[in-house]
């Protein structure tokens, strides 16, 4: 897992934990791919990512100076609640919120779980922010052995970003948890239509504006792809 | 001297060439940061007469120098469109165009009729090319009998400009566009999007869910130049470019291979302010070659 910084001082301004940001890039795909905000440092922002194709691949092989075009920040994060606790649950990639939102549940003084579960220790993000953290794997090389909807206690507001497969689980263990859902992105600002979120209640509506974070129990997961298949040919 | 960008397409004069083309631009209300004033006109998301739910995901996916997708045609139904984005553009200083569809030549007919006179509402995309519905589409712009009577029951039911949307995917798009010139139409959109195909070689299955979709991107502009061109040959009324359209050097393709004016599509999800900076090149592009109007730009456009 990598993190790469852009200093993008307007969005670092108004980002809130769950939004994400559209990037472009030259040489690189056609559509531009979204991200989460990770982490804001002065003007700076941060992503998080693997290398899984030539896109990722070329973002890793940015030199410092190299320009990116940043389009954000976009979409509705997390609502947090006034008084209490917060449990951040996340798996694999579904990190790349959660810093950004221990962050704003400490300015509220909130008390933050921090439960972050990936397949193997080696694949785990290395860095965390809570006053409890949970480690948990699936082959129990660090931490619980097993998912982190497993391993996580109960809080009085729930965050949870990860594969689609796992916010499922979420959705049965606490219905009313806001988790931030994967989807395929064309235009990120409303108009593509691309990234229909199946709701309940039946319909869609876009991860990109009416989302990324949803109430657990409002998407209809049986229709929402568990598997994306991101690899660009092109 | 600021060259005269301003065009004629079928009576309607735009203060510029470049349009926002459906299914790419939303209700207009959407897209951030375009500068507007380079907005030539914009045609609306495609609307049928009721609501519909759309595809299920992943509806879209990129391939090279493209995107599929396969929409469905999500849309609130012209009543909602009627309601909630019609006043807005009613205030706007560019046309809006509805584009419109239906599942019998019937429908397409009485949602003009319930359209035309709404403040707001400046003409009529005939969308009888969309790749993506089990009902219509595309059926009705792959035969020239179909494409005219879809044509014909529009043009009866409003005074205002009516433009037909041509698909691709027919073997002689002259055909289709005379068909549709001799039904009434005030100018032909050339062209919608090619269907294509991408497989994911882990689920072995087609990676879009309607298991095809429509291409468009860069991918396509060649094929797309050459169809508006032939549609241009084919009819004396005028055909707006569209297909691919990301630089101004695209765009001016479109316009010496006989187009009157272009739609930029695609490339308004990847810059938000594409058509913006298309339209600012072409009049860097016609003041450098010294012409004062974009009616001076030199056409290919032999007849037959």
């Amino acid at each position: 897992m990598h993190v790469i910084s852009m200093q993008a001082p307007e969005i670092a301004v108004t980002v809130r934990a769950g939004q994400f940001v559209n990037l472009g890039w030259s040489p690189g795909p056609l559509l531009r791919r979204p991200f989460s905000v990770y982490r804001v440092v002065g003007d700076d922002i941060e992503v998080v990512l693997k290398a899984v194709g030539t896109g990722t691949t070329q973002l890793l092989a940015m030199e410092v100076g190299d320009r990116i075009s940043c389009l954000g920040p976009l979409g509705r994060g997390f609502d947090l609640p006034r008084a209490g606790s917060v449990v951040l649950v996340s798996g694999g990639l579904g990190v790349a919120p959660m810093p950004l939102a221990a962050r704003e549940a400490h300015g509220a003084g909130l008390r933050v779980t921090w439960v972050h579960g990936a397949r193997t220790a080696a694949e785990l993000c290395s860095e965390s922010d809570g006053e409890e953290v949970v480690w948990a794997t699936d082959d129990g090389s660090r931490g619980v052995r097993g998912t982190a909807v497993v391993a996580a206690p109960d809080g009085d507001v729930v965050l949870a970003c990860g594969p689609n497969r796992m916010l499922a689980a979420v959705a049965e263990r606490w219905p009313d948890a806001q988790v931030a859902v994967e989807t395929h992105m064309g235009c990120g600002t409303g108009v593509c239509l691309g990234c229909a979120v199946p709701l309940k209640r039946g319909g869609y509506d876009r991860a990109c504006t009416e989302g990324p974070v949803y109430r657990a129990a409002a998407v209809d997961w049986d229709s929402l792809p568990s598997h994306l298949p991101y690899a660009v040919s092109a | 001297m600021t060259p005269d960008m301003s065009v004629d397409v079928g009576g309607l004069k735009l203060r510029g060439p470049v349009l926002a083309a459906s299914g790419t631009f939303g209700y207009g209300t959407e897209v951030p940061l375009l500068e507007r004033r380079a907005l030539a006109g914009m045609v609306s998301k495609g609307i049928f007469l009721r609501a519909r739910a759309g595809t299920a995901p992943p509806r879209i996916t990129e391939t090279p120098s493209g995107m599929l997708n396969a929409i469905g045609l999500q849309g609130p139904g012209v009543e909602a469109l009627i309601r909630d984005y019609a006043p807005q553009w009613a205030d706007w200083d560019f046309p809006v165009f509805v584009n419109i569809n239906g599942e019998s030549a019937a429908e397409y007919g009485e949602l003009t009729a319930r359209l035309d006179g709404v403040p707001g509402v400046a003409g009529f995309e005939i969308n009888i090319s969309c790749p993506n519905v089990e009902q219509g589409g595309m059926f009705f712009g792959n035969d020239p009998h179909a494409a005219a009577a879809v044509t014909d029951a529009v043009r009866r039911r409003t005074k205002l400009p009516v433009w037909v949307k041509l698909t691709p995917m027919v073997s002689d798009i002259g055909i289709i566009a005379r068909a549709a010139e001799s039904a009434g139409a005030d100018a032909l959109c050339a062209i919608n999007t090619f269907v294509g195909m991408s497989m994911d070689l882990n689920a072995y299955r087609p990676r879009l869910s309607f298991r095809t979709g429509g291409l468009s991107g860069p991918a396509i502009r060649p094929l797309a130049v050459h169809l508006a061109h032939q549609a241009a040959r084919a009819v004396r009324i005028p055909v707006i470019g569209i297909g691919g359209i990301t630089r101004t050097e695209d765009a001016l393709e479109f316009l010496v291979a006989g187009c009157s004016a272009v739609q930029v599509g695609t490339a308004t999800f990847v810059d938000p302010n594409a058509i913006a900076e298309v339209h600012d090149g072409i009049a860097s592009f016609l003041e450098t070659r010294g012409f004062a109007s974009l009616a001076d730009l030199p056409r290919y456009l032999p007849r037959d």
